[in-house]
């Protein structure tokens, strides 16, 4: 039962994040950068965009995008675009301030929400012996992580640890 | 204040901080009785060590010219024990361990565990396999998904991580969980909280020691930080938390995971409304997720092109009954 239920979860999310085609959805550069004709860097040139720029997203295959803008359609690499416009619904003309990054930075009213881990709430907060032991008594050794990851057939690889690209820190 | 020595850290005497030896024997006994005043003081950080603190940051090695004021309230519950004894100037992995045992008890006296321990079993287990690939594969690394529907996660120094159930909500599969821990992993790794924690906690020695007053009547003391959940709704500098996207990446990558897992985490927490009450306290302490994808995606340049088996395994990924 449990099964199936984890069966029709898996379609719908292959279907959302798969190879398959998105059905158009708005997306908004990142930045500039250059579309190619193929899903690889070394592909040829077929058009570019610059940042803040609303684009359709086409198609995603591996870690490429198939992008249509107005002038024209091309793949272009994952993290150059951001899906959606700005959030949802009620801020249509966000999409902008949103993909400059600006938008949410400085201008956050400090708010006290009901179920929010607010300042206040974690400022008061009192140490929980019993929630701390109860973390503690789930915790793994290795040898039972490396057993959940055979059982996934969570294959380990070889991958040195990003860099900061020129520029940054 | 000579009985005091009895609490000193054991590590009082090593070699390196034998040069500013002047500075640190009032330093350490003023450490010794700030953690034991925990408590109370967490509820007098904010605007003294906050400020004074955002201000260092950024320099290294500045010091001693804020002095927090001392009129607030000194409720000085000193005579607790339990809490950690700490030598601030080269803590030692225990003293980590300690600290952020701490920091994660305090917050989940804010938020506790979501009752269901299967989803605890397998966060950890998903989270230990991530935390084997990091460079600190020895720490008894914790996880645990607190109740709150806040989308955040956060990482106290020695292993400890704890992830919203808003956040958890809004992951569809493994690798995206993967990537997530991975950051947070990153962080303890990196000892980002600790070093801030050491800087604010040198700082106000500092001040201290320069000040007779302060030092006299333990004021000071009542502003000094700081195992209070507080320090999760703190800021990191940026560049730590590009940092930390990095390696999260790396990890999960590593440990045979579809390595976009984190920056589709990012893509959906950027579709949320910055109005939206669950992403405030993320979005106050963090680079906007845009600019962390950005920043990722020229780290990434072409590193990830040869990655091809990583798996999503959303077919195992549990999902929350309610």
């Amino acid at each position: 039962m449990k099964l199936k239920a984890t069966l029709i979860a898996t379609c719908l999310l292959s279907a959302l994040y798969g190879q398959t085609a998105l059905a158009a959805e708005a997306g908004t550069a990142l930045k500039n950068d250059t579309l190619r004709k193929e899903p690889y860097a070394d592909s040829k040139t077929a058009g570019s965009f610059t940042r803040g720029e609303n684009l359709q997203i086409l198609k995603k295959q591996g870690a490429w995008l198939q992008v249509k803008t107005k002038k024209s359609t091309g793949w272009v690499r994952l993290l150059s675009v951001k899906r959606g416009t700005s959030s949802s619904g009620n801020q249509a003309a966000g999409a902008l301030a949103v993909a400059s990054g600006r938008a949410g930075t400085g201008q956050v009213v400090s708010t006290t929400g009901v179920r929010g881990l607010n300042e206040e709430e974690l400022k008061a907060a009192k140490f929980n012996e019993i929630e701390i032991n109860k973390m503690e008594s789930y915790t793994l050794s290795p040898d039972d992580g490396r057993r959940f990851a055979d059982a996934g057939n969570l294959k380990p690889i070889k991958f040195a640890n990003l860099k900061a690209a020129k520029g940054e820190k | 204040m000579k009985s005091l020595m009895i609490n000193t850290p054991r590590t009082y005497n090593r070699p390196n901080i034998k040069s500013s030896a002047k500075l640190l024997i009032p330093a350490l006994l003023a450490s010794a009785l700030g953690l034991s005043s925990m408590p109370v003081m967490a509820f007098d950080l904010q605007g003294t060590l906050k400020g004074a603190i955002e201000k260092e940051m950024p320099a290294t090695d500045t010091s001693q010219t804020q002095a927090p004021d001392s009129t607030a309230n000194d409720n000085t519950a000193a005579n607790k024990t339990s809490e950690p004894e700490i030598n601030w100037k080269n803590p030692s992995k225990e003293e980590e361990i300690a600290l952020g045992r701490e920091i994660a008890g305090n917050l989940l006296g804010a938020a506790p565990l979501v009752k269901d321990e299967t989803l605890q079993k397998y966060v950890n287990s998903v989270g230990r396999w991530v935390a084997s690939q990091s460079e600190r594969p020895d720490l008894p690394w914790h996880f645990g998904v607190i109740e709150s529907e806040d989308i955040n996660a956060f990482a106290a120094p020695g292993g400890y991580i704890m992830l919203t159930k808003g956040l958890y909500r809004k992951l569809t599969n493994e690798a995206q969980l993967a990537g997530v821990l991975g950051h947070e992993i990153g962080h303890i790794v990196k000892k980002h909280q600790l070093k801030v924690l050491q800087k604010q906690q040198l700082l106000n020695m500092g001040a201290g020691f320069l000040s007779d007053k302060y030092a006299k009547d333990n004021k000071l003391i009542s502003k000094a930080i700081g195992t209070g959940a507080e320090i999760s709704a703190r800021s990191l500098d940026k560049s730590a938390e590009f940092e930390a996207d990095r390696l999260g990446l790396s990890y999960a990558a590593r440990a045979g995971y579809e390595p976009y897992g984190l920056p589709e985490v990012l893509q959906t927490i950027g579709q949320t409304n910055k109005n939206d009450n669950s992403v405030a306290l993320l979005f106050k302490t963090h680079p906007h997720p845009d600019d962390r994808l950005v920043a990722l995606g020229d780290a990434i340049g072409n590193r990830l092109d040869s990655i091809k088996d990583g798996k999503t395994l959303e077919n195992r990924f549990y999902k929350l009954k309610n």
